[in-house]
This record gives structure tokens, C-alpha cells and sequence, in this order.
């Protein structure tokens, strides 16, 4: 019970910025995270795995984001993507190309902006992403692709070298 | 352009690849320009969003805070189920106390029915109208008394014209102690008229009920010991006087019986 919780709280970092790179917003990716702690903790008898739980946590949040978009999108409210912080605000270079950066992850498709995140910024193997996202790792590699695509062409193409200072 | 698929490519990247693939992409110089790109990129996603992983935990997101939180709820959840069951258990008790009041005469009700059914069976066998016959009436009186678990004396009552003849033990379902006493007596004409007695236990109902059912008469009473239905031909005057006399002769005033 301790091991686990304490375990639990090994990964809270990874889960906030996960949520917080989904949503974009500080108050709805905290509660995010909350849910799915919650959940985590209310569920760990029945459905805790037996190997690292990152996975499982990961698969709970993205499940909790998908069903809060769904009821967002039926009372019909809109995440205002102009009001959304940037989680770097501090003045840096490159700052401009990472705004930039930002708005164009704010532009995909969720399917690709989950597998983008999920191997990107949190480093999961494909094989854990796909199993997280509940699909063939074929179809991951095709919407990472594309994601990665869709970005380099939003943010200039081919050379970046201003991005590079940024480490 | 190069050979080597964008899916290679970002395997590579995102080392998905075994050693000899690995090589076979470092190999291709513009391969590599591909991923140095990509790179470039996966670099500052994670540049853009690594500051939140660095930020101090808030206490609502500590998993001991919310597991102790969601403990308390559990605690509470379970109080107050705890609580439903007690006030469903009040409420079915107090409903099962105070029930309608049609179920307590239907009680002293089905004991007149059931002393009426005793004498209609029982009055007209000749041989074996009773079970243990008058002339032991001693050894009656103390197996009665002892299975209906009162004591219990057989009424003399000779002044009303009525001879003793004996008495039974019968299954009486509606009450408490299951088991009622059959006591038959008969006039000069050989007319029969039986008592069937039992504990008052947690019968109710009124004291006293007069009905005539077809040919019998029936005259039903209780006290706090016991209830009483005689079933006879008579009018109901005559059976006023034997229950005065029953009731008389097993009244706590008149035998060191009722004495408590």
C-alpha cells in the first residue's frame, strides 16, 4: 500500500505533463492528474498491473481526457486556445519557435497529438504507446509520422536552427 | 531523397530499430539529415513541456493525500450505509410492532375457528372423543398442564348439568407454544360441549366475543392467563354460566394456580 503510493508519486511529474501538454491548461491538466490518482488508488485491488504502472497511468489519463473532451464537445464549451498559457514563459531564445511549436501541437488531431506526446515527450516504447492508445503499432507509427509531419511543415520546414540552442 | 522509409527513419529515432538497421541508416547521409530534424523537433517538444515535469508537486496531487482522502470517503460511505440499515431496521421493527391492529383479532379470530373446527371433529366420535378420558383426570390435568406450559386445573362444572369426559392436546399454529387443550363434557341429553383452552401469550384481541356459527353457539374469553372457547349447543346465556364457572374455578382469585 505504501510502496505503491509511494510509487504512485514517482510518476505524478510525467502524468502532469502529459495532461498538461494534452489540454494546454494548468487547472484542467491538475485535474486531470487528480482523476487519475484517484482512480489509480480506488482501482489498484481489481486492475493494478503487475509490472511498472506508468503504463496503466498513462492509459487511465488518456482515457479520463478522451471522455472529458466528449462531454465538453456535447455542453458545447471550447478550449479557448489563444488564452492558454505557454508552459515556458520565461524570455529565452527559441522562445518564439516554441510558442510557435505549441500552437501548431494545438492544431492535430487529438489521435496524433496522443501519439506524438506519448513518444516524445514521455520517451514510452511503441509498444507501450500503441497499448495505451489501444491500437496496432502500425497504426501509431503512421500518426506519429504524420504528426511530425504536419509539424515540421508548420513550424518552417526543414531547418530549425534556432531550436537547437534550446536544450 | 533517400530509400529508407519515414517509418524506418523515426524508428531509428525513437530506437525501435535493431543494430543492423541502426547501421544500415547511419550509413545514408541524408537519411541521418532526416533524423537530426526530427530530432530537432522531438528536442523541443520535450524543451516545451519539461519545465512542468520540474515543478514542485501540489499537496491535492500527493497519491497518500487523495489515498487517505478517498479512505475517509470509504469510512463514510460505510457510515452511512451503516446508518440506512439501522433506520430501515428502526423503521421495519417499528413497522412489524405497530402493525395493523386487523392482524391481532385475526388471531384470537382464528382460535374461535380453530376450537369450533376441534369440536365439530371431536363431538361426534364415540370411542375416541377424547384422548385420556375423565376417570384419569389427575394425570390430564398435570400433561396438559406441562405442554401447554401453564397450570392447568379441569374445570368441574356438574352444577351446570355437564359431566366431565375428558380431554385432548391439539396443534394450535397461531400462537406462541403451538398447542391448545381440548377438554369435552356432556349434558344429560348427551349433548357435548367442549373448551379449548390456551396460554394467552401475545393473543390480545378482546375479552370476551359471543357468535354463533351454524348449530353451535360459541362464547370465547381471555384473561392474562389464558383464552378460552367454548363451543356448545346451548343458548348464550347458558354459556355465560359455564364460562363464569371456567372462569371461576381458573381465576387467580379462587386457586393457588394463578399465584405469580
Amino acid at each position: 500500500m505504501v510502496d505503491f503510493l509511494d510509487e504512485l508519486e514517482k510518476d505524478v511529474p510525467a502524468l502532469r505533463r502529459y495532461a498538461r501538454a494534452l489540454t494546454r491548461n494548468i487547472d484542467r491538466a491538475d485535474d486531470l492528474v487528480q482523476d487519475t490518482l484517484e482512480r489509480a488508488i480506488a482501482r489498484r485491488g481489481l486492475f493494478r498491473p503487475r509490472g511498472p504502472l506508468r503504463p496503466w497511468l498513462f492509459t487511465i489519463l488518456t482515457n479520463l481526457h478522451r471522455n472529458s473532451r466528449r462531454s465538453d464537445r456535447r455542453r458545447g464549451e471550447t478550449v479557448d486556445v489563444a488564452t492558454v498559457e505557454l508552459a515556458t514563459s520565461a524570455p529565452q531564445p527559441g522562445h518564439l519557435a516554441l510558442a510557435e511549436l505549441a500552437r501548431a501541437i494545438e492544431t492535430l488531431p487529438l489521435d496524433q497529438k496522443e501519439a506524438l506526446l506519448l513518444v516524445t515527450l514521455e520517451g514510452l516504447a511503441y509498444s507501450e504507446a500503441a497499448a495505451i492508445l489501444q491500437i496496432p503499432t502500425g497504426t501509431l507509427m503512421s500518426r506519429l509520422g504524420r504528426a511530425r509531419a504536419t509539424l515540421r511543415q508548420l513550424t518552417g520546414g526543414e531547418t530549425q536552427p534556432h531550436l537547437r540552442t534550446v536544450k | 531523397m533517400s530509400e529508407i522509409s519515414r517509418d524506418t527513419l523515426m524508428a531509428y529515432l525513437d530506437n525501435e530499430l535493431d543494430a543492423a538497421t541502426r547501421v544500415k541508416v547511419e550509413a545514408d547521409a541524408a537519411a541521418m539529415a532526416e533524423v537530426a530534424a526530427y530530432a530537432r523537433q522531438s528536442d523541443a517538444i520535450r524543451t516545451l513541456y519539461a519545465p512542468v515535469g520540474a515543478e514542485p508537486l501540489p499537496s491535492h496531487l500527493d497519491p497518500h493525500r487523495l489515498a487517505l482522502q478517498a479512505q475517509r470517503r470509504q469510512w463514510r460511505a460505510v457510515a452511512q450505509a451503516a446508518m440506512i440499515v439501522c433506520v430501515l431496521g428502526i423503521g421495519i421493527a417499528a413497522g412489524w410492532l405497530l402493525r395493523p391492529s386487523a392482524n391481532a383479532p385475526a388471531l384470537y379470530d382464528r382460535l374461535i375457528a380453530d376450537a369450533v373446527s376441534a369440536h365439530t371433529v371431536y363431538v361426534a366420535e364415540n370411542r375416541h372423543a377424547v384422548e385420556v378420558a375423565s376417570n384419569d383426570s389427575e394425570h390430564l390435568s398435570t400433561w396438559l398442564s406441562n405442554r401447554l406450559d401453564t397450570t392447568l386445573a379441569m374445570p368441574d362444572l356438574s352444577v351446570q348439568g355437564l359431566t366431565f369426559l375428558g380431554g385432548r392436546l391439539l396443534p394450535a399454529p397461531a400462537i406462541p407454544g403451538g398447542r391448545a387443550a381440548q377438554l369435552m363434557y356432556e349434558n344429560a341429553a348427551g349433548e357435548r360441549t367442549t373448551l379449548y383452552i390456551t396460554p394467552a401469550t401475545g393473543v390480545g384481541g378482546p375479552a370476551y366475543e359471543s357468535v354463533r356459527l351454524g348449530t353451535d353457539q360459541v362464547l370465547y374469553w381471555a384473561n392474562t392467563i389464558f383464552t378460552c372457547t367454548i363451543v356448545g349447543t346451548g343458548t348464550p346465556e347458558q354459556l355465560q354460566a359455564i364460562a363464569n364457572a371456567v372462569f371461576a374455578q381458573l381465576s387467580p382469585g379462587a386457586s393457588p394456580l394463578y399465584e405469580s
